[in-house]
């Protein structure tokens, strides 16, 4: 383990470790465009040059490519660095076009907060010596290119070399006329390729589906985790609701992939990136809905779960609990999870339960992040045994059954049977079947033709955690309330548990959880607390070995 | 083409058809490589290090020293012959890769035998076609007399030669970007460190790369033995060197010197004066990179490398550039940072961006529309510039700029307006 002094301080750090990181544990910034810890160094920007002193000999270094060593005494912070970080800045700003008006890195733009760090100056290029370069450039489905701001610190490149493997990107012509395009014949569509608007430092690259959205500083960021697959990627939701004058339904602006090593490092896919239109999608359904006597009425939650209970009990009481069927799903949370069992298992018996079924759609699995499994909690409905018991059939043989008209009352969660049945089978399941309870977030086949229907609160709109594939425990956070009259999935079931004779009353997303850690094996120990930003392994499962770290870096948390 | 007695390099310069192997044979091509596959490599190298022969690319460093630099248990290994031969002022490699191929071949094959190689790779500069032709021929030949090849004069080791072509830029002089070059990449060096290529090279593997000039030393090092080569030069230069001698001088042209020499002989003894019976001005000594040296700093001055350093300049590839008084400095450069404007890699920031603008400053002083504030500029920027870089390309034009500022500043002002 090397000790070291960084500007005065010392620190121990891991062998091997550059001066950036180094002093990243002090809570130092040494300024920095091409350097990133998840790619190869290239050393090529030269702003992140420090005075470096070991064996009482004095030298400049850069931060990226000078290995921290015994004994070494760094300064980041000299009169001298700091002459030498303005001149380098001076000529990146040389050609720049000072647009930061209308560009949409302005606020999170390291060229903007170096200059306000280090620089200060006043131009010495006169408006006609500047250079000319491609602006607006449509380098693919997602991403649009200005090469004018583009600083050429090749982290893009170097992406979609070393992480994508797909290599669409490079820096073309010679010295002076260096510019970053795509390659001939190719454009920049990769599974990842919103990654590169996050790793640029400055606003060359633009997400077209942010573009001229919101001013970075208006925005709220909230911690969370993505949803769309199995994976769980840990991201940021950046948010804002109070100036609405466009896009008056767009609560949610982007998310961005946060750093969790164990998980997903510092990427995300655009699958997952561009998830969120779902949670202000035209057809999300805000209030509960009677379709077959309501004629128009809008219910109250509490009247349909009134009936509901009705039906689910007189049908328990007449024929037994083979009678009821559940079709829950693993895109519900633990604590979803945990009020299904405690209701629809452990209180009320019933058999015929599942939530995994052969029509639910798979993705595509990759090396990099991307599950096949979409539903970001399969192993929280495994780990909570929400599967059928006794005589109750399973996966495919229950839908099937419920075609056929065994079941008098069908509870379904989110699952679009319009999708997954004929257009034949849909109206025989709606024939036989005496109530179908749905509850789900957006409008489908199904919602129509349900009896009763209660609107779900999306992940954005509440608190819960997830299990991933790993076997990592996550949370989520709530930046804004639920649309309309959505809830939660848990509460809905502690609702109408309270009908049928549940004792559970939880008060909040923590208690549901901590129960639930008292109840099941795995989650022994867990706590919501203890979650924290990263997550917590459930005590089951191994800890997983991500994935090959593509650097010869160590990765420090930050 | 004149020289004096102690010829080693261009001593068969002169003779008809020398780049065929026949007549290559007749005057003692190869004898060394024979004699050396009979030593031990380490002897080789040895042999060598004890010659002092430096490295005339440029840096001159130590040849043998750098053969010692590849780690022991690393195979395989490459040896590079460095014949991007692009720095203004410099054009002595083409002479030996024209007139005695067969030369370099075997000193090439000689440090391949010392280090253990199994390939030489010949990199010569795109726009050298000619000098390109005649040496494929001749490795043509060396294959077919069984220099090269597999089982070299039977000794159990093989070594291939191979051809390489650049495409023309004066990057690829430097030997990362050389080597990148060659891995089909880019031209762009390097980061540092790793320091040697002799460790990580071509393709990862430990390589020497070697200028053509130095590798050509190797087989009359070999002929004259160690202690009599170090003795034609200065303590700590041994042996000769190519000086490409160019400029306003009567007689420009390459010439073989023994180290040391002093420039004021290479201008007026072999280079017959300055033309017209003008007056000199400068001297640029070590190619276009080096800096500039006034007539006065040009007096009782050895060409050796560290005579050289020690008046603030460098002897780099012994291209001696001569100057006289109808030079406008501020033209020259603008010259100067026109070329490096446009050879610039662009890899790293103030290389790139700094070029640019100091030729931006530069063309000013040539239209007229200096102010004296641009000469303080211009100083600023180029020490900007100035060992910031990857490659020691981004101080090339940083040292001339600030020499040419610092020494004729007076003929920078007499162009500005206020």
């Amino acid at each position: 383990m090397p000790w070291l002094e960084i500007d005065g301080k010392p620190v121990d750090v891991p062998a091997g470790m550059n001066l950036i990181e180094a002093a990243r544990l002090l809570n130092v910034e040494i300024p920095h465009y091409c350097y990133h810890a998840g790619l190869t160094v290239v050393g090529s920007c030269r702003m992140c040059q420090v005075e470096v002193e070991i064996g009482g000999r004095k030298s400049i270094a850069i931060g990226c490519n000078t290995k921290a060593a015994d004994g070494m005494k760094v300064t980041t912070k000299s009169k001298a660095v700091f002459k030498l970080r303005r001149s380098i800045l001076e000529f990146y700003l040389q050609h720049h076009p000072l647009d930061c008006p209308i560009c949409d890195d302005a606020g999170e733009c390291d060229l903007q907060n170096y200059y306000m760090s280090h620089g200060l100056h006043d131009s010495r290029v006169a408006l006609d010596e500047k250079k000319h370069k491609h602006k607006v450039m449509d380098v693919g489905p997602t991403v649009v290119l200005d090469s004018e701001r583009c600083v050429l610190c090749s982290r893009c490149i170097r992406f979609c070399r070393e992480i994508t493997g797909t290599a669409e990107l490079g820096i073309f012509n010679h010295g002076r006329d260096n510019e970053l395009l795509t390659v001939p014949g190719k454009q920049l569509d990769n599974d990842y390729s919103g990654c590169v608007v996050d790793i640029c430092p400055v606003g060359a690259l633009t997400d077209k589906d942010f573009r001229f959205k919101r001013r970075v500083w208006y925005m709220k960021r909230t911690a969370s985790v993505c949803t769309g697959c199995s994976r769980g990627c840990n991201v940021f939701v950046d948010w804002e609701i109070d100036r609405r004058y466009k896009d008056p339904e767009r609560r949610i602006q982007r998310l961005k992939p946060r750093y969790n090593r164990m998980v997903n490092e510092w990427w995300m896919c655009d699958q997952g990136r561009y998830s969120y239109h779902a949670v202000d999608a035209p057809n999300r359904i805000s209030t509960p809905r009677v379709n077959v006597q309501g004629n128009g009425h809008v219910p109250s939650t509490d009247e349909v779960l009134t009936r509901a209970a009705d039906k689910i009990q007189s049908a328990l009481k007449r024929q037994g609990a083979g009678s009821v069927a559940v079709l829950a799903t693993s895109a519900s949370s633990n604590e979803d999870l945990f009020l299904l069992n405690r209701l629809f298992i452990d209180k009320l018996k019933v058999q015929n339960i599942d939530t995994t079924f052969g029509f639910e759609k798979l993705g595509k699995q990759d090396e990099i992040l991307k599950r096949a499994d979409l539903t970001p909690n399969r192993r929280g409905a495994l780990e909570m045994q929400i599967k059928p018991s006794g005589d109750g059939q399973s996966g495919d043989d229950l839908l099937a059954a419920a075609v056929e008209g065994e079941f008098d009352v069908l509870v379904v969660v989110r699952h679009d049977l319009s999708a997954a049945l004929s257009e034949r089978d849909l109206t025989k399941l709606r024939k036989n079947t005496g109530y179908i309870l749905y509850l789900a977030s957006h409008d489908n086949g199904l919602s129509a033709i349900a009896d009763d229907v209660l609107p779900l609160a999306m992940w954005a709109e509440r608190e819960a955690s997830y299990t991933n594939f790993q076997g990592r425990v996550q949370r989520t956070r709530k930046p804004f309330e639920p649309r309309g009259m959505a809830l939660p999935e848990w509460e809905l079931w502690q609702l109408l548990g309270q009908k049928l004779g549940l004792a559970a009353s939880y008060d909040s997303v923590p208690a549901v959880f901590d129960a639930l850690g008292a109840t099941f094996e795995g989650y022994k120990g867990l706590t919501w607390d203890s979650l924290g930003n990263s997550g917590k392994m459930l005590i089951t499962a191994p800890d997983p070995v991500y994935k090959k770290v593509q650097t010869s870096q160590p990765l420090p948390a930050y | 083409m004149a020289a004096n007695g102690n010829l080693l390099i261009s001593r068969n310069f002169a003779v008809e058809n020398m780049a065929s192997i026949d007549v290559a044979l007749k005057n003692g091509a190869y004898d060394q490589l024979k004699r050396a596959v009979k030593m031990k490599p380490e002897e080789v190298t040895e042999l060598v290090k004890a010659s002092g022969l430096r490295g005339h690319g440029g840096a001159g460093f130590s040849a043998g020293t750098k053969w010692g630099f590849i780690p022991k248990d690393k195979f395989p290994r490459y040896v590079t012959v460095n014949g991007d031969e692009s720095e203004p002022g410099t054009c002595k490699d083409r002479l030996i890769l024209e007139r005695d191929p067969h030369l370099l071949i075997e000193g090439a094959l000689i440090c391949a035998y010392a280090v253990q190689a199994e390939r030489v790779y010949i990199y010569i500069r795109g726009e050298y076609f000619y000098p390109t032709k005649v040496t494929a021929e001749a490795v043509k030949q060396a294959y077919a007399k069984g220099f090269a090849g597999k089982n070299i004069l039977n000794s159990g080791w093989s070594c291939s030669v191979h051809m390489h072509n650049g495409a023309g830029a004066y990057i690829c002089g430097e030997e990362t970007g050389l080597i990148e070059s060659m891995e089909g990449k880019k031209g762009w060096p390097r980061l540092k460190p790793p320091f040697y290529p002799a460790a990580i090279g071509l393709y990862g593997a430990p390589t020497i790369v070697n200028n053509v000039e130095t590798l050509a030393f190797v087989p009359r090092v070999m002929e004259i033995g160690p202690e009599k080569f170090a003795a034609l030069g200065t303590p700590k230069n041994g042996g000769t060197a190519l000086y490409s001698l160019s400029g306003h001088v009567n007689n420009p042209g390459v010439y073989e010197l023994p180290m040391g020499t002093p420039l004021m002989d290479l201008i007026h003894k072999f280079g017959g004066g300055i033309r017209n019976g003008h007056k000199l001005k400068a001297v640029i000594p070590g190619g276009s990179s080096s800096h500039i040296l006034t007539a006065e700093e040009c007096e009782n001055l050895p060409l050796d490398f560290e005579s050289v350093a020690s008046r603030g300049s460098m002897l780099g590839s012994a291209a001696v550039m001569v100057i006289d008084e109808t030079v406008s400095i501020p033209k020259l450069m603008h010259w100067m940072v026109r070329f490096y404007a446009h050879e610039s890699c662009g890899q790293c920031t103030p290389c790139r961006e700094g070029c640019d603008w100091l030729l931006r400053l530069s063309k000013k002083f040539i239209d007229g529309t200096a102010r004296k504030r641009d000469i303080d500029d211009m100083w600023e920027l180029a020490d900007n510039i100035d060992g910031k870089t990857i490659c020691a390309l981004g101080a090339a034009v940083a040292w001339p700029t600030k020499s040419y500022l610092v020494k004729f500043r007076h003929e920078f002002e007499a162009v500005c307006r206020n």
